[in-house]
């Protein structure tokens, strides 16, 4: 009996699969009818698709004023507790720009999969935030986005746009996005003050006191216990130092112009070459980890923190990270490291910058249909650069999320965690253009990461062919960089002399490096013709 | 005793043709299908699956033939043919890769397949069930650990600056050895690494076809005088000659798939000639510079030459008188 | 019945390398978990210094405190559970039936059938086409997006019905002979016997369920659904990665203990799952088969 009574439950159990999969197929196969036919899968799936309730693709007229404009924004999140419209920020957000929001918080780490399926199913929302990758930049040549290089001009702050960054963002010469702008001039050198004492030394001015301070890091027992147990800067697999230590010498960031007014890679200068002899010589005398080719970057830290190297070159800001590291094993009053901007090179005071930007905010045309529209949208975008909306999605409301004392920020202790709740990730719709908002009263570590930085604008060393977008680096770009990245590790370590890395450089020409010099330089005459 | 009860009053409806007498060996295919109507109602929600979920979705592939783009989707971007395809045959690394690839991909056929079969084996042979049962659930704890961290300690173990296996190696010879930038130290690490974190986890599959084995079979070989060497080569080896058989038609149909994770992280400037496979070739040249074609054409390279492989294999499985995987 | 009587005395010296051998390798590959445990307790400086290997000087709870700072990640460990019971009733459901039929050489179509499957493992559409196919079927947001598109696994699926190919044939001709049709065979003596494989698929699809976090990132918008995978990426992302990002706007932003909370992450989202194992061990002894045929 107990038999029978199984094998019915599993007839069912089986039967009932079977109605569900014939309702999947239906649908399946009736999409591929449709999507087949039309050939456009956004011309079904804009009405039906599950979360389009609200996006309001069908805008419609937005002539009276006051009717609060539907926009639609894709842009990344790092956090799993997210604000919804019932969160006041949101909804003074909505009232200070007169619009209805629907904000798309996209996981950051599967948000370049996303854009693209997103670009892909036809039904794009009406700001997005991209960077300047293959597909975004074929939609863009293909009409999916505004060309708004006419309009920043008559907004009060898109106006104030820094035109280097605008142009780095820029495709095919026409800005299609807002960036949102981050620190230019990053970088610093960081040093272990304790040894710095010790020894009476002061931070580099030049590249020979540089130097001098790596001999004595390693050789005059920095940390005076009696040991050689110390080295300089320690540096890994990840090749970061290496590139801003080459600006220092005077080698271009990625392209420079020759005598004749024609742009050529860094590695082809004698300034790169000159750089490359230092870090050989400095890797050979012992002043560099010596497994740095491949070390782990995860640990980077591990040996400043420890007190076996005791200089960093990397973003100022990780000054911060590692003094609070080791305030954690010994706590002191004073910060244990100092950082500062790069020594002066054979060519003048030079450091590498950042891009300037973090993914830039397109308008879609799918969704924006008149320039009225547009209007409307960058005005919005115009006005989340106010300072009371930099306030507000950076701090939250005031006497709500903070407090201001004497001009500064000091944000409420112990929030309820629903409280910081409806604040979190709104600062990822923030550009960051136009007037400074008021911040967080500076610890001496911060003053002096912030006065490094800004210092930094002042000599930090563009390349000129950011904005291009080239065909032959789309294509083998990865191999060339691996070409020269590697013989440069190889001549550090030794393993190869000037021949050696004279035969990369041929090698790299002749992987499809004429070819990109000659595309880039055409783009190049181009640009500077306009 | 609950099989032997009767069930002919209910099969009567479902199946009116008395099980035994089959007269004509050729009956028509309609009451072939008739008869089985239980299996095809057992297969057709499979069937929909991969009809839903794996071929409707093929349309992707012919991207391999275009310049992709995902706003303009499949039916407006550019056609291009075989671009794709013969500049990747004609990439100055092609062969390179291939050779890397090839070399790896057998090293893991040679060492790294079997390690789970022979890890089975020795644990076969415990007889303290608890000791058997505590080294199963240790060993298959790496398989839980992601590469990430696999990498990170490897370099702390095998680092030349203080690492501890170059340490002891240090003490006792004199010299270090440099593991990590070494290209002839790269294939046996990733090969070492793959054992270390999946053997604990194969050696599942074999347990379970182990755990099929007829205990009466081992108690008849015992009586007979059978060495343990014996009963292992005679009755244990041959109960799950045919899982091995599948195990490794379908490990040559990913031949080529080294993995990418893993030799992205132990890939370094000094040990690049040995380390670029297809894999890394195809993230680098294509994920990170979003070609999605390029990358899809790579991998309809890569599928082709491991349908031949499943396909061969089989055949050859058959021919010595194995199960093939059809 | 103790066959130790019957060995020699090179079974016996095979039998202590054996011991040693296994009890070394298990240490190898247990004792860097243990170690990830242990510095789960510790402080971000311990880690730094390296001065412990299995018991912290100062134990910590910060990192697991920092990990369930929020209430949300228990609803995400309620939500694991749920994706990686029902996904794997599923998967077993779909699988076993297909490979039952698939198992039977004398089916029509079954050929044609099983060339699908194998195709199928090789060639694929890819992400986009994959994901708008679950967009019209109207999957978007449901937890069925993320079970059903990995139904069957063809590779499981294969060795299953590999496995049913290899069960003594005269068992069903016997229960036929009795009168069970296909599916009473299936029911009550197939999957009976196969209790082994079954455990063993089973547990290879709950890994792969509770692994997952790259679909449910896709399909699920609503972060209420997501898994405890998805919730744990991010706080590994937010404690480095984003580091720096947010750092520039924000300087007083509390760096996270990003190595202790590494570890924390692995020991949270691991251990519930390698717990599994051991419960389903007692299927994998020997004897199962006559047992069942037996009882």
């Amino acid at each position: 009996m107990k038999g029978k009574r199984s094998f019915k439950i599993m007839a069912l159990l089986i039967i009932a699969v079977m109605l569900m999969l014939a309702a999947c197929s239906g649908g399946g196969s009736n999409n591929n009818n449709s999507g087949g036919s039309t050939g456009n899968t956004s011309s079904n799936t804009g009405g039906q698709s599950s979360n389009s309730g609200n996006t309001g693709s069908g805008s419609g007229p937005a002539e009276e004023k006051p009717a609060p404009m539907k926009i639609s924004i894709m842009i990344p999140s790092f956090s799993t507790e997210l604000p919804d419209k019932s969160s006041p920020v949101w909804q003074r957000l909505e009232e200070y720009t007169n619009t209805d929001l629907e904000i798309l918080f996209t996981p950051n780490s599967s948000y370049e999969d996303m854009l693209n399926i997103t670009l892909a199913s036809g039904d794009l929302p009406t700001i997005m935030n991209v960077g300047k990758t293959p597909s975004v930049i074929s939609a863009a040549r293909n009409g999916a986005f505004w060309d708004i290089t006419d309009y920043l001009k008559d907004y009060p702050n898109l106006s104030q746009a820094h035109p280097v960054v605008l142009n780095n963002t820029s495709i095919d010469g026409k800005i299609y996005g807002i960036y949102r702008a981050r620190t230019l001039g990053r970088m610093g050198v960081t040093y272990n003050k304790v040894w710095l004492d010790n020894l009476g030394l002061q931070p580099a001015k030049t590249i020979d006191e540089f130097y001098n301070i790596l001999r004595a890091f390693t050789y005059d027992d920095p940390d005076k216990n009696g040991k050689n147990d110390t080295y300089g800067v320690v540096i890994t697999k990840y090749t970061g130092p290496w590139d801003i230590m080459q600006i220092w010498f005077g080698a271009p960031n990625k392209w420079g112009e020759n005598e004749n007014g024609e742009l050529v890679p860094d590695f082809m200068t004698p300034e790169y070459r000159e750089a490359l002899k230092f870090f050989r010589k400095i890797y050979s005398e012992g002043l560099v980890n010596e497994d740095f080719a491949v070390m782990d970057s995860a640990a980077w830290n591990t040996p400043f923190v420890n007190g076996q190297a005791g200089v960093f070159v990397d973003v100022a800001d990780n000054a911060r990270r590692l003094d609070n590291a080791m305030q954690e094993a010994a706590p002191r009053d004073e910060p244990y490291t100092i950082v500062t901007q790069a020594p002066v090179g054979p060519k003048g005071h030079r450091d590498m910058p950042t891009s300037g930007w973090s993914g830039m905010l397109v308008i879609s045309k799918s969704k924006v249909k008149t320039e009225e529209e547009l209007r409307r949208v960058l005005d919005f975008l115009d006005k989340l650069n106010d300072v009371e909306m930099k306030l507000l999605l950076g701090y939250g409301i005031e006497g709500r999320h903070y407090d201001m004392v004497d001009g500064y920020v000091v944000p409420k202790e112990n929030l309820d965690a629903a409280i910081t709740q409806e604040l979190t990730g709104m600062n990822q719709l923030l550009m960051f253009i136009g007037e400074q908002e008021p911040g967080f009263a500076p610890t001496p570590i911060n003053a002096q990461i912030a006065e490094v930085q800004k210092a930094n604008e002042a000599i930090v060393v563009g390349n000129p062919a950011e904005p291009f977008v080239s065909e032959v680096y789309a294509q083998v770009g990865q191999q060339l960089d691996n070409i020269i990245g590697d013989a440069r590790i190889q001549y550090i370590v030794g393993q190869i002399d000037d021949a050696g890395f004279d035969a990369a450089i041929e090698l790299w020409k002749k992987t499809g490096g004429d070819d990109y010099i000659r595309e880039i330089n055409e783009l190049y005459k181009a640009a500077k013709g306009k | 005793m609950d099989t032997t009860i009767n069930h002919q009053a209910d099969m009567t409806d479902l199946d009116p043709r008395p099980s035994a007498a089959l007269p004509k060996r050729r009956r028509s295919k309609w009451a072939k299908i008739r008869k089985d109507y239980w299996l095809y109602i057992l297969l057709l929600p499979g069937l929909a699956y991969f009809i839903i979920f794996k071929y409707l979705p093929m349309w992707g592939i012919v991207i391999a033939f275009q310049d992709f783009s995902p706003f303009l989707g499949v039916l407006k971007s550019n056609w291009v043919g075989v671009k794709h395809f013969v500049n990747f045959f004609n990439n100055p690394d092609f062969v390179r890769l291939l050779r890397n690839t090839l070399i790896l991909g057998f090293y893991d056929l040679v060492f790294f397949f079997p390690a789970p079969i022979i890890a089975a084996l020795l644990l076969n042979e415990i007889r303290v069930g608890i000791f058997k049962r505590a080294v199963q659930t240790m060993i298959y704890v790496p398989h839980f650990i992601s590469m990430v961290i696999v990498a990170s300690m490897t370099y702390v173990f095998l680092t030349t600056n203080g690492g501890v296996v170059n340490e002891i190696i240090h003490e006792l010879t004199g010299q270090r050895i440099n593991f990590l930038a070494d290209p002839a130290w790269f294939r046996p690490l990733i090969i070492l690494q793959i054992m270390w974190k999946e053997t604990g986890w194969g050696t599942i599959i074999f347990l379970a076809a182990l755990a099929s084995v007829d205990v009466e079979q081992y108690e008849a070989a015992i009586v007979d005088g059978a060495s343990r060497f014996q009963r292992l080569w005679h009755i244990t080896l041959p109960a799950i000659s045919s899982t091995i058989v599948i195990l490794l038609i379908l490990r040559l149909g990913n031949f080529l798939d080294t993995g990418f994770e893993q030799i992205f992280l132990m890939t370094n400037s000094l040990n690049r000639t040995v380390a670029d496979v297809f894999d890394t070739y195809v993230y680098q040249v294509g994920i990170r510079q979003g070609a999605f074609s390029y990358s899809t054409a790579v991998g309809l390279f890569k599928s082709v030459v491991g349908i031949i492989l499943i396909y061969g294999s089989n055949y050859f499985a058959k021919k010595f008188g194995h199960e093939g995987i059809i | 019945m103790n066959s130790s009587k019957y060995d020699s005395f090179g079974e016996r010296v095979f039998d202590v390398f054996n011991y040693l051998f296994l009890t070394l390798f298990a240490l190898v590959t247990v004792l860097p978990f243990i170690y990830i445990i242990a510095g789960s307790f510790a402080t971000e400086i311990e880690l730094i210094q390296r001065k412990f290997f299995l018991f912290p000087r100062n134990p910590s709870l910060s990192a697991y405190q920092y990990i369930f700072s929020s209430d949300t990640l228990f609803r995400s460990i309620g939500n694991s559970v749920i994706i990686t019971v029902f996904g794997t009733l599923t998967n077993l459901v779909f699988t076993l039936s297909m490979a039952y039929a698939l198992s039977r050489r004398d089916l029509m179509g079954r050929n044609f059938v099983m060339n699908l499957v194998i195709f199928s493992m090789l060639f694929s559409g890819g992400m986009i086409p994959g994901y708008l196919v679950v967009k019209e079927l109207g999957l978007l947001n449901t937890y069925g997006a993320v079970i059903l598109p990995g139904a069957i696994s063809a590779f499981n699926l294969i060795v299953i019905k590999n496995f049913f190919q290899n069960l003594p044939p005269g068992l069903e001709e016997a229960a036929r002979i009795d009168g069970c049709s296909d599916i009473g065979v299936l029911w009550r003596i197939v999957l009976p016997l196969s209790k082994p494989i079954i455990a063993t698929f089973g547990l290879f699809y709950a890994v792969g369920h509770w692994n997952n976090f790259f679909s449910a990132m896709m399909f699920l918008n609503d972060s209420k659904m997501w898994p405890l995978q998805v919730m744990l990426r991010e706080i590994v992302m937010l404690s480095q990665v984003a580091v720096g990002d947010l750092s520039a706007f924000d300087p007083e932003f509390v760096e996270p203990p990003d190595q202790a909370v590494k570890m924390a992450v692995i020991v949270v989202g691991t251990v519930p799952i390698l717990l599994v194992y051991p419960f389903l061990q007692k299927h994998f002894a020997k004897g199962v088969l006559l047992g069942s045929i037996k009882g």
